[in-house]
């Protein structure tokens, strides 16, 4: 997680109104907070504080030290926020499985309405296989993990709404 | 070499592990908790895993956490640092038995160092002066007794399972030794869950004096010489140097020798330190650390060898870089442990470090995972930034240190740089004449 960078004054002619348009409509569109976009040349952060979607361009190439955030190890849907109030969060740090075998069904499916113990899936550390229960009942909205994704602690597994 | 490592650690030595890795063109794994996801050894490293919840005991310490880690981002080798689990010999073990390389010395070194008394009878069978003791964990108070009565009093009950200046007290005569002797053994165990104790002579104005020692897995030995860090409160170093300012030549080279030839008997691999007391011109083994020290940059401004590197390279199985003969110590060193705390009565002082100016010029460095807008946790232990001087010869060190120390800026938060501004101008410190128990005083004073 980065502090974003301080606006710097950019020529007009300079900014590809397109682009932020079609980035910012992006925004509203998926509900997100937050959307960045790199090329090898620049990046560009278009965020949502107060309403206010702000164009912060730099000329740092995306490999910068410090300038890229370290790669999540779990591929995640960035809608699926860990500030969400249905988040499932993971509880350790392992490799996810969505079924209890690999040739039988996932545990859950979106859609599923669950009890609260009811189990969403492994997380599997040091060959030991542990069971996430659902901490409450709900909908399953989200699976916001594959099958077999390395998972850190506090990733986003779920959304039970 | 290895392609990825994992730094199992966090603060100023993870940041100094992700260097040494950069600079050999190994990808970094940075594992941490939740209150360290802005760290700057985080932002830098290639991958990072968030292994749990602030308490140590669920992170930092958190052995299948930090294995876990290493398995979904294959690593090939893990980095303990120091502190935290890198004197753990189970933790070396399960490592090992995962398929990483663990990167310090064997599970069994590990743990014969790690209990004091077994390191003692080792240390001394491989040919180094020891303190007069019980040679061997004391039961009871009357055999604590006799054995006090021969080796003289005052004598300092110590915790077998310690180490770190953690778990002693002294007895000032057979009056007060058993009280000294129960008390021990119950911070021993409280402490270390561990209540094996034995007993050394006391010294009254000792220093102390590290040797910095490398060996690989060929059998190869070097010591870099030695450093002097007996200005310690509460057993905690705050400022080190080397070379010692109480040492001449051949003092030095006899106990480097003589180290490095007990190294090799034990058949020891990786860094070490080997910490004696050093009274009336004799040196006396009191413990061996079998990891890298937080002082290691002072060896690293006299020798030029990156220290890290080094270790690494022998994890791999490479041989030393270097013969002793190769060796060349130059200039002096002086290295100040900077902590948040409040200069005078060390109370904590977490917080956001609201303005960072780092001093630079010749033979400065600085080695801090801070940064402006970064918030110390209060989590965890208070070292926040070193700052390491090297200079031709020990008066340039002084006043280049004096020099740096005011331009160092940490904004925000309280630290103990004030408290150094006034030990690099004091006489005594000035004249190099000071002990284990100079600091402990001086700050008694200024309360």
């Amino acid at each position: 997680m980065l502090k974003p960078e301080k606006p710097i004054e950019v020529p007009r002619s300079e900014i590809d109104s397109a682009l932020v348009r079609q980035l910012a409509q992006l925004l509203d569109e998926t509900g997100l907070h937050e959307l960045e976009y790199a090329t090898d040349h620049w990046k560009i952060r278009v965020a949502r504080h107060a309403g206010v979607a702000t164009y912060i361009p730099t000329s740092v190439p995306a490999t910068a030290p410090g300038a890229v955030a370290p790669a999540a190890t779990a591929p995640m849907d960035p809608a699926a926020d860990a500030s969400h109030p249905g988040a499932v969060l993971s509880p350790m740090v392992g490799t996810v499985y969505l079924a209890p075998e690999p040739s039988a069904a996932t545990f859950v499916q979106v859609g599923d309405q669950i009890k609260a113990g009811d189990t969403l899936l492994i997380i599997e550390a040091m060959k030991v296989m542990n069971p996430v229960a659902a901490p409450r009942a709900g909908r399953v909205a989200k699976i916001a993990v594959d099958n077999g994704a390395p998972v850190e602690f506090g990733a986003v597994l779920m959304i039970v709404e | 070499m290895f392609e990825k490592v994992l730094i199992a650690n966090r603060g100023e030595v993870a940041l100094r592990i992700q260097r040494a890795c950069k600079e050999m063109g190994i990808a970094t794994v940075a594992i941490h908790s939740t209150a360290d996801v802005d760290a700057m050894h985080v932002r830098l490293a290639d991958e990072s895993v968030c292994i749990g919840p602030p308490p140590a005991r669920e992170s930092y310490l958190n052995i299948p956490a930090i294995i876990s880690a290493a398995t979904i981002t294959n690593a090939d080798a893990i980095h303990p640092g120091y502190g935290f689990l890198s004197e753990n010999a189970k933790f070396a073990e399960i490592v090992e038995e995962h398929g990483f390389t663990f990167i310090g010395p064997s599970p069994d070194h590990i743990r014969l160092m790690g209990d004091k008394v077994q390191a003692k009878l080792a240390v001394k069978a491989a040919g180094l002066p020891v303190v007069a003791g019980s040679d061997g964990p004391v039961l009871d108070t009357d055999e604590a007794l006799e054995i006090a009565g021969r080796i003289g009093y005052p004598v300092l009950v110590k915790a077998a399972g310690g180490g770190g200046g953690k778990g002693m007290k002294v007895a000032e005569s057979p009056k007060s030794l058993g009280e000294a002797f129960r008390f021990a053994r119950t911070e021993a165990q409280a402490a270390f869950g561990n209540g094996s104790l034995y007993l050394e002579k006391y010294l009254g104005h000792p220093r102390h004096i590290e040797v910095q020692i490398v060996a690989d897995h060929h059998g190869h030995v070097v010591h870099l010489g030695e450093r002097d860090c007996s200005l310690q409160r509460n057993h905690q170093k705050i400022l080190e140097e080397a070379p010692s300012p109480a040492l001449n030549a051949a003092e030095r080279s006899e106990i480097g020798m003589i180290a490095c030839d007990a190294i090799h008997k034990i058949g020891y691999r990786s860094l070490g330190t080997i910490e004696f007391l050093f009274e009336d011109g004799k040196f006396y083994f009191i413990e061996m650390n079998t990891r890298l020290q937080v002082e290691h940059p002072v060896t690293e401004a006299i020798s030029g060898l990156d220290l890290v590197r080094e270790q690494i390279r022998i994890a791999t199985g490479a041989p030393l870089s270097l013969t002793q003969a190769e060796v060349r110590l130059e200039g002096h060193a002086i290295e100040c442990r900077i902590n948040a705390e409040n200069p005078e009565t060390f109370a904590p002082s977490p917080g956001k470090v609201t303005d960072y100016h780092v001093p630079g010029g010749l033979g400065v460095r600085a080695d801090s995972a801070l940064y402006t807008g970064y918030s110390v946790p209060p989590y965890y232990d208070s070292l926040v930034a070193k700052l390491i001087v090297h200079g031709n010869n020990r008066n340039e060190c002084l006043l280049r240190m004096r020099r740096a120390l005011d331009e160092y800026v940490i904004g925000g938060i309280e630290t103990t740089i004030p408290l150094h501004r006034r030990l690099v101008s004091n006489n005594d410190i000035i004249n190099g004449d000071y002990d284990i128990h100079w600091l402990e005083r001086f700050v008694g004073l200024n309360r």
